[in-house]
């Protein structure tokens, strides 16, 4: 599918997600715009409970009850399968299902939230292959080991085989990395990836998200807390404030001249800034 | 007077703890050691705030574990200054000669989220060290609790709610209470601050500096992340693979770190600074000081 270059790959507009409580309505995100151009990456960052995760799971549809998509449009602009609107796509339809792991894909601060502890890494990975591209089982499994050599995990024949328990914590994250860029989705989506990893690691699975991502050329939606990570990674900041967008523009604009007084009070929070001030 | 004050609160010479590794099978043969903490020495000044920092895995939990002997050392000695200048090492007491020292330090743990017991409400948690302590009871106890709960930024009302009812950083206020109602020397807050949102952490670290200059505490300030490190502590001690692998004050670690894993562990942190670019490749560097060091 062709779109003007200038087209972004996703257009979320005036997105509304509520939780309904027995204890009354919780308005979780409010009237969210925002957009990514394609092979750029957007950072949305903001405090627990601002937003942001219940904005990421809601561009798959997966706000679970009583959380619900109330209003506003997700248009995702797929080469692959055309103009999109995921908001109002059937639960049970078949393109909804190509959404997920397909044309998008997503990896959690937790990455034993995405693994199943009871089937090996390669199963996992070979099971996303196959259920989103028409190959033979040994096809997908060639496909996985060379994506689990492409994250940087050495001996890939021996992972394969091994349980999710048997890897560290920086392995699993590679390992979730692989699964979810094996069908070269046009967007990732990355929830807080490296909160639970050391420095050093970090370091690296944040070098290999934009690695791969150049190599693939999707877009990235990152959900973060932390504006190192902001800075080092995004094109894009969108900054959330329980449920809303308070500021946002070009990474270098927003962090050096900050227009929005609470993106100025998160900035003079960082221990870094701190240090210096004092 | 002068004598007392120049002597360090805490000597620690030689710290180390072994684990053992068991052989699989019935018997659980010990087939090998690992070295969490090997050979650690440093010393704590009164009033100071020290920093000890390092990856997962590197021994700074065991060593402040060790230090308030929650963990028994396997050698080394822990020397600490009591209140009226007694020196006692902390690793050789015995558990009952260790009971009233306890109250001199104290600690705060990272995650106030599994650290406060669910059925007991604010009173009985901040209030149970001085009912184990029999230092206060009845009104006196209640009493007592309402203070330092005022001192902490909480309200006595909140004495009789219980820990789901407060956020993550009201309830790292409550476990700074209950270590501080003690009136302890000697704090050891492990990663006490990073479970909380930044803005919320900014406030636990001024409340912790408020307090040590009102209680003349000193603290011992485990945490892996090197930025709230820097805004806190006087000195700092990276650690990495059980041992001390550079030790200067907090403004020399950052300005001109000196042993090659701190320089790699400050490039590694990503800088809020979009024009300060971070290291990706830090796996192949540490690999690199790994094949050097054997």
């Amino acid at each position: 599918m062709n779109f003007p270059p200038e087209a972004p790959l996703l257009d979320v507009k005036n997105l509304r997600v509520s939780f309904f409580t027995p204890d009354g309505v919780v308005g979780a995100v409010q009237n969210l715009s925002f957009s990514i151009q394609r092979g750029q990456t957007l950072a949305l960052v903001g405090e627990s409970g601002s937003g942001k995760s219940v904005t990421a799971l809601s561009l798959l549809r997966l706000v679970q009850p009583p959380g619900r998509i109330v209003e506003g449009r997700i248009v995702l602009r797929s080469q692959r399968a055309g103009e999109i609107d995921i908001a109002h796509l059937d639960e049970k339809s078949g393109l909804l299902f190509k959404v997920r792991g397909g044309l998008m894909s997503m990896i959690f601060q937790e990455p034993m939230t995405a693994l199943s502890p009871v089937h090996t890494i390669g199963n996992q990975i070979d099971e996303a292959i196959l259920v989103h591209q028409d190959v033979s089982r040994a096809a997908a499994r060639r496909q996985t080991l060379e994506m689990l050599h492409r994250v940087g995990i050495a001996n890939a024949g021996q992972r394969y085989a091994q349980y999710p328990h048997e890897l560290s914590g920086g392995m699993r994250q590679r390992a979730v990395i692989a699964m979810a860029l094996v069908c070269r989705p046009e967007l990732l989506i990355a929830d807080e990836p490296t909160t639970a990893l050391d420095v050093t690691i970090q370091a690296q699975i944040l070098g290999l998200i934009k690695t791969l991502q150049r190599e693939i050329g999707c877009s990235v939606l990152l959900i973060t807390h932390d504006f190192g990570v902001v800075a080092q990674m995004a094109d894009e900041v969108a900054v959330m404030k329980q449920g809303e967008i308070v500021e946002r523009g070009p990474v270098r604009a927003v962090l050096k001249n900050p227009r929005h007084a609470y993106t100025r009070a998160l900035l003079d929070a960082l221990p870094s800034r701190r240090a210096r001030v004092a | 007077m002068t004598r007392e004050d120049s002597t360090p609160l805490l000597t620690v010479r030689g710290l180390s703890k072994y684990f053992p590794i068991h052989a699989t099978g019935f018997r659980r043969r010990v087939t090998g050691l690992t070295k969490a903490i090997d050979d650690i020495s440093f010393e704590l000044a009164a009033g100071e705030s020290l920093g000890l920092v390092g990856e997962s895995g590197c021994g700074k939990t065991t060593t402040a574990r060790c230090l308030l002997r929650a963990l028994m050392p396997t050698a080394g000695a822990v020397l600490f200054r009591l209140p009226d200048g007694r020196r006692v090492d902390l690793a050789r007491l015995s558990d009952r000669e260790l009971k009233p020292i306890r109250q001199h330090a104290q600690m705060v743990f990272q995650d106030p989220y599994s650290s406060l017991n669910p059925r007991m409400t604010v009173r009985d948690i901040v209030g149970e060290p001085l009912v184990i302590h029999r230092l206060a009871r009845g009104a006196e106890l209640d009493d007592r609790v309402s203070e330092i709960l005022a001192r902490v930024g909480l309200q006595p009302e909140h004495r009789s709610r219980y820990p789901h009812a407060f956020s993550g950083g009201q309830r790292q206020r409550i476990g700074i209470a209950r270590a501080l109602i003690m009136r302890p020397s000697l704090i050891v807050c492990d990663e006490a601050t990073s479970a909380l949102d930044v803005s919320v952490q900014a406030q636990v670290l001024d409340l912790l500096k408020e307090l040590q200059r009102d209680f003349q505490l000193t603290y011992l300030f485990v945490a892996h992340n090197l930025d709230v490190v820097r805004g806190f502590c006087d000195r700092v001690a990276v650690m990495r693979q059980g041992r001390i692998v550079e030790f200067a004050r907090t403004s020399d670690i950052f300005s001109a770190p000196q042993h090659p894993y701190t320089r790699i562990l400050l490039s590694a942190v990503p800088s809020p600074d979009p024009d300060v670019p971070m290291n990706f490749n830090v796996g192949e560097e540490l690999a690199r000081l790994d094949a050097e060091t054997g």
